[in-house]
């Protein structure tokens, strides 16, 4: 690497002559050596899933849980170091309080990117501190229906509120990646860690940025998203696939995140295990 | 005199008698077909003097977000100046305007955290694209009500009746603007501490539109 | 003239006389506690052999007028409890934001969907899900935190929902973090009237643990009437919720029925008059 020895990745705060922030590259490092993971964002709600590697027998299969929910609209799964990634999710699940408690309403998808991407950002500045190993991939359904306010009491007009602008919807399945240079876009289908190529080229194959939006439902995304980690996967080493889902309030999550269903996700698992074994016949 | 030093409010202290900067009044706000309507007599009194004939007591916090104040003017003036300025805040970090309810909501807790130092009812009415007009109600304990209409202010008890035999919901909007005058032209006649001029501002897609309507033309022709 | 601050805002001395502060009053305890402004009036719940029945009606008054006539005073919680809120609005409200994000919380730690399912629990908790009698003692030490704050949070609650032992449970705290638990119980006048006639049917746990469902909605409904008649501060709609190991059954916008008003009719004058 051409930073050894010239002291110039030895500090966040310092730039390389060639204008980088090595310690922000050395961080990506760390994300690419982590178990891969995706998210993607679909008609009818968001699928994240994660390829969680199994580092020691004596660990409890299902038990520790990789993907996090922030407020209840929202999940967060991340690829790179698993303690900076727990530190990221306590900041979002403050960052969904705070707003709480401020505005009374649940945070947008968009406006939780926007903080936490702000957040990572600030840890690529200051001598002190390194930044994040992780990448995170954040998935929300805001509300397409009008929410009330929390806590509010009484009703507006039976017939509905008036002067609303005709054909306009609201909310609906978000889905952002934010890199540990703080750097965050929202993405039709989003992957990081170690398998991400591979799973970015099986995402590109997906009907996902249409015109007319994604035209893949979630129950589809569940079973691609199984497929794809299971193609991205490292052969002969042993995970586990953890999965969750997000719909809206007439699906079947009801607008909050959720693990998928075991029985579904088993039998995602069983059907991206026999196109395995379909092309290595092949 | 002499002031001590005793901590004592009644031998050192400075003290306003609050009692004396309270309004009596009237105000109210109706969701309508395109939107809201806020309306409100102009009668500022300290006892029985008129300190003020014509105020205006329907307030802008945001672009097509209003309120009503009643209670000490002192109060809901620096309760919505607050506001506003939080409004103003949220359009620019956010990069939206804010939602009528994003008002109620710092409204209220400005309201209920301060319960016990503030005097202030509060009618929030507004427009915006997702919810269309909204009126919510702040009465003084600082709960926060959702309203087809609501009335607020002294002179509101004379006029539950007119209101609740007159309300329909989803009027045109002439027909709105009738039934708040109509509204505020009672309560105007029974209540003394209402009076003057008959003040609305109506909401919609549209922005922002002030009638105003005046006792010497028996408040039929609409001004400005 | 008297240019110091403390002067300020006072009628000059000089051209009035000494200035009178005896109505000040100031020198009293210094208070934070508040009244409460605009509020419900009662809650009624009584146990039954699946569950619990609890009910409130749709007013919030302010004084003795009826200023609000839709406000719904039972809050569900992570869909197997339900709170009754008697008492301020305002703090109902504060409560009932609090009781959302704790519920938030809930769902960091435990997943329904994942493990509600496979584990043996009733009303769909997951394992070690706040219940009932959790809540309730949660919601007693905040109510009894708060008032030796002197800042009473001003309102009479109950919980309806299960206990760890999957048992109905139904308890009491009030504002001043006092807590009670019974068969039947019920807030405000409710405690006056519709009391006696709920404990008619459950006296004892083993009483309530005979009645049917429809036994119990058919009580709390004739409670809810009787309050109609003789609560000056209530309403004829309200709402009624049925807690169950299945889940909550909440009916917001109920219409009190069979009322009793024709043998007004039979009444003349106040004593001797027949005409």
């Amino acid at each position: 690497m051409t930073s050894i020895g010239t002291g110039y990745d030895l500090a966040n705060s310092i730039f390389s002559p060639d204008g980088r922030n090595f310690q922000v590259e050395y961080a990506v490092k760390a994300v690419e050596n982590g178990g891969t993971s995706i998210g993607i964002r679909c008609k009818d709600g968001v699928v994240l899933a994660v390829e969680k590697l199994v580092t020691s027998k004596l660990l409890k299969p299902n038990a520790n849980k990789r993907i996090a929910t922030v407020d209840r609209h929202l999940g967060v799964v991340y690829s790179g170091m698993i303690p900076d990634g727990r530190h990221f999710i306590e900041r979002a699940r403050d960052e969904a309080r705070a707003w709480r408690d401020t505005f009374k309403t649940p945070i947008a998808t968009a406006d939780l990117a926007s903080r936490m991407g702000g957040y990572m950002q600030a840890y690529t500045l200051y001598q002190s501190v390194r930044p994040f190993g992780i990448t995170a991939i954040v998935g929300g359904f805001d509300s397409a229906a009008e929410t009330p306010v929390d806590g509010e009491v009484g009703n507006g007009p039976a017939c509905g509120a008036g002067g609303k602008v005709a054909g306009k919807t609201h909310g609906g399945p978000f889905l952002y990646m934010i890199e540990p240079s703080g750097l965050y876009w929202g993405y039709y289908g989003a992957a990081t860690g170690k398998g991400r190529q591979a799973a970015k080229a099986e995402l590109e194959k997906l009907d996902l940025g249409g015109p007319g939006g994604p035209a893949l439902t979630m129950e589809e995304a569940v079973k691609e998203a199984a497929r794809i980690l299971y193609v991205a996967h490292d052969d002969d080493k042993e995970f586990e696939l953890e999965m969750t889902w997000i719909s809206g309030a007439d699906g079947p999550t009801k607008g909050a995140h959720h693990e998928v269903p075991k029985a579904l996700r088993e039998e995602a698992e069983r059907l991206a295990k026999q196109a395995q074994e379909e092309k290595m016949e092949e | 005199m002499e002031f001590g030093n005793s901590g004592s409010l009644r031998e050192d202290g400075i003290h306003l008698d609050m009692d004396r900067l309270k309004k009596g009044e009237v105000n109210m706000a109706v969701t309508f077909k395109d939107g809201v309507i806020l309306g409100a007599d102009s009668r500022t009194t300290t006892g029985a003097y008129i300190a003020n004939r014509v105020t205006d007591k329907l307030t802008q916090v945001h672009d097509t977000i209003w309120c009503c104040r009643s209670g000490s003017a002192a109060d809901t003036q620096a309760v919505a100046d607050i506001v506003k300025y939080q409004l103003e805040l949220f359009a620019m970090t956010n990069g939206k305007p804010p939602t009528t309810q994003t008002a109620g909501a710092i409204f209220q807790e400005l309201c209920y955290a301060n319960k016990d130092r503030l005097s202030a009812g509060l009618i929030i009415a507004g427009w915006d694209e997702r919810h269309g007009g909204q009126v919510y109600s702040i009465p003084l304990g600082g709960s926060l009500h959702k309203q087809p209409y609501s009335i607020g202010g002294s002179g509101s008890t004379y006029i539950y009746g007119f209101c609740d035999a007159n309300w329909r919901e989803g009027m045109e909007e002439a027909d709105a603007v009738n039934f708040v005058k109509d509204a505020l032209k009672e309560a105007i006649k029974w209540d003394g501490s209402s009076g003057g001029v008959i003040r609305m501002v109506v909401l919609t897609a549209k922005g922002a539109d002030r009638h105003l309507y005046l006792p010497d033309t028996d408040y039929k022709v609409r001004h400005e | 003239m008297d240019h110091r601050p403390q002067a300020w805002g006072r009628p000059r001395d000089d051209v009035y006389g000494a200035y009178d502060a005896s109505y000040l009053h100031t020198d009293g305890p210094k208070t934070a506690t508040q009244s409460p402004i605009v509020t419900g009036t009662s809650v009624i719940a009584i146990k039954f052999k699946d569950g619990v029945v609890i009910a409130a009606d749709n007013l919030a008054s302010y004084g003795s007028l009826a200023r609000f006539t839709d406000v719904k005073r039972l809050r569900t919680f992570l869909s197997t409890s339900v709170v009754g809120f008697g008492g301020d609005v305002s703090d109902m409200q504060f409560l009932d934001r609090h009781l959302n994000e704790l519920a938030i919380d809930e769902a960091y730690e435990h997943d329904i969907v994942s493990t509600g399912a496979e584990a043996d629990q009733p009303t769909g908790s997951a394992a070690g899900q706040l219940n009932a009698a959790n809540l309730h003692k949660y919601l007693a030490k905040l109510m009894y935190r708060r008032r030796s704050d002197f800042d009473p949070l001003w309102n009479q609650v109950l919980v309806a929902g299960f206990d760890a032992q999957a048992k109905p449970f139904l308890a009491s705290v009030d504002l001043r973090g006092t807590t009670f638990t019974s068969p039947s119980l019920a807030t405000g006048f409710g405690a006056m009237l519709a009391q006696p006639i709920m404990r008619r049917f459950a006296a004892t746990e083993e009483d309530a643990a005979r009645l049917t469902r429809d036994e119990a909605v058919n009580v709390v409904k004739e409670c809810m009437k009787v309050l109609f008649y003789r609560d000056a501060r209530s309403l004829d709609r309200y709402s009624i919720a049925v807690v169950t190991k299945e889940g909550v059954e909440l009916s917001e916008d109920e219409q009190l029925e069979k009322q009793s008003w024709a043998f007004a009719e039979r009444i003349r004058g106040y004593g001797t008059q027949v005409v």
